[in-house]
C-alpha cells in the first residue's frame, strides 16, 4: 500500500511537472510513428479486450491499462 | 481592374487542368451525394470484429465473437459500440481436491442427493471437475468522446452485461487533458458497476456443509473506481504511460459454485463446504508502459503492480514486438507475458475439519492462491487494401499459449500423498480479427 | 447562423484554421442551415482528409509508408496530378514536396533568419521531380513530405461550391477565410468583398465587386521575418530554399473557379517582382497591393 501512495504522489507530481516543461515531446508533424496503431496506448482494442478477459476469469488482477475488468460472472 | 485579353497557355493549361480535378471531384459528389443508408454507414464508421476460441487443457472450451463499431465526428468527437457474445462449455474446477476414493458431486441446481439428476462422480486421483457447465453471456457497450476545448476532452460509456446467473451493469466517465503542444496528456476517469448474481439453484449459504444443500436469495455487489492517468511523448519513437488507479468493490464476492474438501486428522475427505470471502475488497494497482517504434517496427514493454484488500499482490510484466515487411504488407507481432501473485489471507487449498467451527473466510479458489502463469503468443497481420487510407483494412490471425503454475506450500496430510493436487492450468486462444 | 442585410443569411463556422461562412439570399432558415451544414461537413472533409496534423488522413497514410508504393484513390490521385501539373507549369516554383521548409523557417515577425547550411540541408529532401509518381501509384522517398496546404483551401471551396450548386439555385457565396467563390449575384447588385490592405486598417479594406465566379488571395501581410530591413516573405521557393525577393503584399486574383484563381495568385508571388507582369500576361483579373 505504502508503494502506491509513493506512485500516486509521483504520477500527481510528475503530471505537475511535466504540465509546465515543454522541453521534452515533439513537434505536431514529427508524430508519424506514434500516430500508427502499434504505437497508441488504445491500439490494439479488440486484442487487449479479449486478453483482458481471458486474464480476469483465470486470475486475480484485472485492469491497469484502463478501467478494471469485470462486467462478467467469470470470476 | 484590367480588360481581360486572351488567355495566355499556361492560364489555359492551367483552366484545363483545375476543370479536370474538379470534374473527378463533381463526379464523386455526385456518385456519393445520395448513397443508401448502408453506404453511408460503411463510408462514415469504421469496424473492427474477432472471433476468438480458448480450448482449456481438455476442460473448458469458449467462442467468443467481438465486434467494434466507432465514428469519428468532424471535430474530435468519437461514438464506439461494441458487442461481444460468448459461450463456454465443458468441465470447471469447483474446488475440492482430488481424494484417494471417489468423490460424488451434483449439479448446482440439485436439491438434495436424491433428488439430484445428473451427479458426477470423480475418480480417485482426478481434480473434481463438473462436467455439465455450460453458459452464455451477451454484452454490449457504448462510448462518447466530446472534446471540450482545443485541449480536452470527455468521455461517456455504459456497458451492459447478461448471462443465465448474472447480470452487469457499469458507467464511466473520464476527463482528459492535454498540454505541452499535446504532448503530455493527463487523464482522470471514474467507474461505478453494479452486478446482480442469480446463481443456478440459488446462493449457498457460505460456510454451510455441501450436502446439506442450504440455499438462500440472490445476491448483488456493487464497485466504485478511479484512474488517474500520464501519458508522455519522450520523442519521435517513444511514448510513456503511467496509471494509477484504485477500486473497491462490495457485497457478495463469492464465487457461488465452489467449495472445499474438510479434511480430517489423517487426510481423508470427510465432506465439503462452500467458501466465503470478506464483504469488501479494495485494490490498488500501478500501471507503467513504454512503446517504442521505428518505421519498420516498434516494441511495448508494460509492469503492473497490484495490490488489495485481501492480502492479494500481483506483478505483471509484458513484452510485445511488432515487425513489418519491407513492403508493409504483412507483420509478425510475438508476444510474452508474465504473471505472479501472492496468495489470498484467506486461500486455504482444503480445510482442517477442527478449524470448520472458527473459520471466518475461506476459498480453495485456485484463482486467489499463488502461482506464476507464462503466455507465449504470436500474431499475424495482413493488410487488405486502402479503404479511405484512414486505418488500412487488415486481417490478423493469433494464438497464444498460457500456462498457470500454482505454487502452494501447505504440508501435505498422509492421506493426500502421492495426488497431483494442484494441477494448474494450461490453455490456448486462436482468433481470427478482421478490421475494416 | 446571423442575418445579413439584403436578405441575406449566413451560416459561419471554423474550417482549416481559419473563419467559414456561406451566404445564401432568398432562402429560409431551415433550407440555409442545411446548406450550410453541407458546406462546413465538406471542408472537415477535406481538411481531415489532407491535413499533415491528424493521424487518420490520407497525408499521414502516404508517410507512414515512405519507402514502398502506395495506391491512392481517385481523389487523391487528382489533387497529385494537379500539383505536378502546377509543378511543370511553374517551372518548379510550385512544389508541395516544400513543406518541410517550414522546420528551418519560423515566420513570427521576428528576425531568426536561419542559418544557410539548415537551409541547405533541407533541399536534397524537396522537388516534386523525385516522387516517383506513376498515376495512382506513389512511391515517397524517404525523408520527403507532401503538403497540401497550399491547393487545399481553394479545393474545399470548390467542392463545397459543387455540392451547393447542385441543391441550390438562389444565389450564394462560401467564403473560406478570403477564398470564395459565388454562383451568381444577388438581385440587389454584385457581391461586395472587402479585401485587407497590408500594413493599415482593418477598416479601410479595398473594395471588390464580384458577380460570379471565384476570388483567391494571397499574402504575406501577416506572416513575415523582418531583418535588417529585408522584408522576407513566407512564400519560398522551393529551388533554393530561401523566400521569394520583392514579393507583392498582397494579390487577389479572380477566375471561375477558386483553385484556378488560388494557383495563379500563389504562381504570381512566387513571380517575386514579376507578379504584375505575369498575371498581366494570363490575362486575368487581379489586384495587388
Amino acid at each position: 500500500m505504502k508503494i502506491f501512495n509513493i506512485v500516486l504522489l509521483l504520477t500527481l507530481g510528475g503530471s505537475a511537472a511535466l504540465t509546465g516543461c515543454s522541453t521534452v515531446g515533439v513537434k505536431p508533424w514529427e508524430r508519424d510513428i506514434l500516430s500508427r496503431t502499434d504505437m497508441r496506448p488504445d491500439g490494439a482494442g479488440l486484442d487487449d479486450a479479449i486478453d483482458e478477459h481471458l486474464y480476469f476469469s483465470k486470475e486475480a488482477s484485472s485492469g491497469g491499462r484502463s478501467f478494471g475488468g469485470g462486467g462478467c460472472g467469470c470470476n | 481592374m484590367q480588360l481581360k485579353p486572351a488567355p495566355s497557355q499556361l492560364r489555359r493549361r492551367l483552366i484545363a487542368a483545375s476543370c479536370a480535378l474538379l470534374s473527378t471531384s463533381a463526379a464523386r459528389s455526385q456518385e456519393t451525394s445520395a448513397p443508401g443508408f448502408v453506404g453511408r454507414v460503411l463510408k462514415d464508421w469504421q469496424f473492427e470484429s474477432a472471433l476468438a476460441y480458448y480450448h482449456e487443457d481438455g476442460r473448458i472450451q469458449a467462442i467468443e465473437p467481438v465486434v467494434n463499431a466507432s465514428h469519428d465526428y468532424g471535430d474530435g468527437g468519437n461514438v464506439s459500440l461494441n458487442f461481444t457474445f460468448d459461450a463456454l462449455s465443458g468441465s470447471s474446477p469447483n474446488g475440492a481436491l482430488p481424494s484417494h476414493a471417489p468423490q460424488t458431486f451434483a449439479s448446482p441446481s440439485a436439491k438434495s442427493f436424491a433428488s439430484a439428476r445428473h451427479p458426477f462422480t470423480t475418480r480417485p486421483g482426478n481434480l473434481p471437475v463438473d462436467p455439465s457447465y455450460s453458459t452464455a453471456r451477451a454484452a454490449g457497450g457504448a462510448e462518447w468522446t466530446l472534446p471540450l476545448t482545443r485541449l480536452s476532452r470527455i468521455t461517456l460509456g455504459g456497458k451492459l452485461s447478461i448471462e443465465d446467473d448474472f447480470y452487469s451493469g457499469t458507467v464511466n466517465a473520464s476527463f482528459a487533458h492535454d498540454f505541452n503542444d499535446k504532448n503530455t496528456t493527463v487523464t482522470f476517469g471514474i467507474n461505478d458497476e453494479s452486478d446482480i448474481i442469480q446463481p443456478i439453484g440459488n446462493t449457498p449459504v457460505p460456510l454451510s456443509n455441501y450436502a446439506a444443500f442450504q440455499k438462500e436469495g440472490n445476491k448483488s455487489k456493487n464497485g466504485v473506481g478511479a484512474l488517474l492517468g500520464l501519458t508522455q511523448v519522450m520523442t519521435r519513437n517513444w511514448l510513456t504511460q503511467l496509471n494509477v488507479s484504485v477500486d473497491r468493490f462490495s457485497g457478495y464476492l463469492n464465487d457461488p459454485y465452489k467449495i472445499a474438501s474438510v479434511l480430517d486428522a489423517g487426510g481423508t475427505t470427510t465432506g465439503y463446504i462452500y467458501e466465503n470471502r470478506p464483504d469488501t475488497r479494495t485494490r490498488k494497482s500501478v500501471y507503467f508502459e513504454n512503446r517504442v517504434g521505428s518505421e519498420h517496427a516498434s516494441v511495448d514493454l508494460s509492469l503492473r503492480y497490484m495490490t488489495d484488500s485481501w492480502g492479494i499482490r500481483s506483478e505483471t510484466a509484458q513484452v510485445r514486438t511488432r515487425w513489418w515487411t519491407p513492403d508493409r504488407q504483412h507483420y509478425f507481432e510475438p508476444t510474452v507475458r508474465w504473471y505472479h501473485q501472492g496468495s489470498a489471507d484467506f486461500f486455504m487449498p482444503w480445510l482442517p475439519a477442527v478449524d470448520q467451527a472458527d473459520t471466518r473466510y475461506i476459498s480453495a479458489d485456485p484463482r486467489l492462491a499463488n502461482f506464476h502463469a507464462l503466455t507465449y503468443g504470436l500474431k499475424y497481420g495482413y493488410e487488405l487494401g486502402n479503404r479511405l487510407h484512414r486505418s488500412s483494412s487488415e486481417f490478423t490471425v493469433r494464438l497464444e499459449y498460457y500456462q498457470q503454475t500454482l505454487a502452494i506450500n501447505n504440508r501435505v496430510p498422509d492421506g493426500l500423498q502421492g495426488l497431483n493436487l494442484y494441477p494448474g492450468l494450461k490453455a490456448v486462444l486462436i482468433q481470427f480479427g478482421w478490421s475494416y | 447562423m446571423e442575418e445579413r442585410p439584403g436578405g441575406l443569411l449566413a451560416v459561419k463556422f471554423t474550417a482549416m484554421a481559419c473563419p467559414c461562412e456561406v451566404l445564401i439570399h432568398g432562402s429560409d432558415p431551415t433550407r440555409t442551415m442545411g446548406l450550410g451544414v453541407m458546406a462546413a461537413q465538406e471542408a472537415w472533409r477535406i481538411e481531415h482528409k489532407f491535413s499533415r496534423y491528424r493521424d487518420d488522413s490520407v497525408v499521414a497514410w502516404i508517410h507512414g509508408h515512405r519507402g514502398s508504393k502506395c495506391t491512392l484513390d481517385a481523389e487523391t490521385t487528382a489533387l497529385l496530378d494537379f500539383a505536378r501539373q502546377c509543378f511543370e507549369m511553374s517551372d518548379g516554383r510550385f512544389d508541395i514536396t516544400s513543406g518541410i521548409l517550414r522546420r528551418a523557417w519560423k515566420f513570427d515577425g521576428s528576425d531568426r533568419v536561419p542559418e544557410v547550411a539548415t537551409v541547405a540541408a533541407l533541399l536534397p529532401s524537396i522537388g516534386f521531380a523525385k516522387l516517383q509518381w506513376d498515376p495512382p501509384d506513389l512511391l515517397l522517398p524517404e525523408g520527403m513530405e507532401l503538403d497540401f496546404g497550399g491547393i487545399g483551401k481553394e479545393y474545399a471551396v470548390d467542392c463545397a461550391y459543387d455540392i451547393l450548386a447542385s441543391y441550390c439555385n438562389a444565389p450564394f457565396l462560401l467564403n473560406f477565410g478570403g477564398d470564395l467563390r459565388a454562383n451568381c449575384a444577388p438581385p440587389q447588385g454584385p457581391w461586395r468583398i472587402g479585401v485587407e490592405r497590408p500594413d493599415s486598417d482593418r477598416t479601410a479594406a479595398m473594395l471588390l465587386d464580384l458577380e460570379s465566379g471565384a476570388l483567391a488571395t494571397s499574402g504575406d501581410s501577416h506572416r513575415f521575418l523582418m531583418k535588417d530591413s529585408v522584408r522576407y516573405s513566407h512564400i519560398l521557393d522551393p529551388r533554393t530554399g530561401w523566400p521569394v525577393v520583392d514579393a507583392p503584399r498582397t494579390v487577389t486574383v479572380a477566375a471561375s473557379s477558386c483553385t484556378e484563381a488560388g494557383l495563379l495568385a500563389t504562381l504570381a508571388m512566387l513571380q517575386g517582382a514579376g507578379a504584375r507582369a505575369f498575371l498581366e500576361e494570363q490575362g486575368a483579373r487581379h489586384w495587388i497591393l
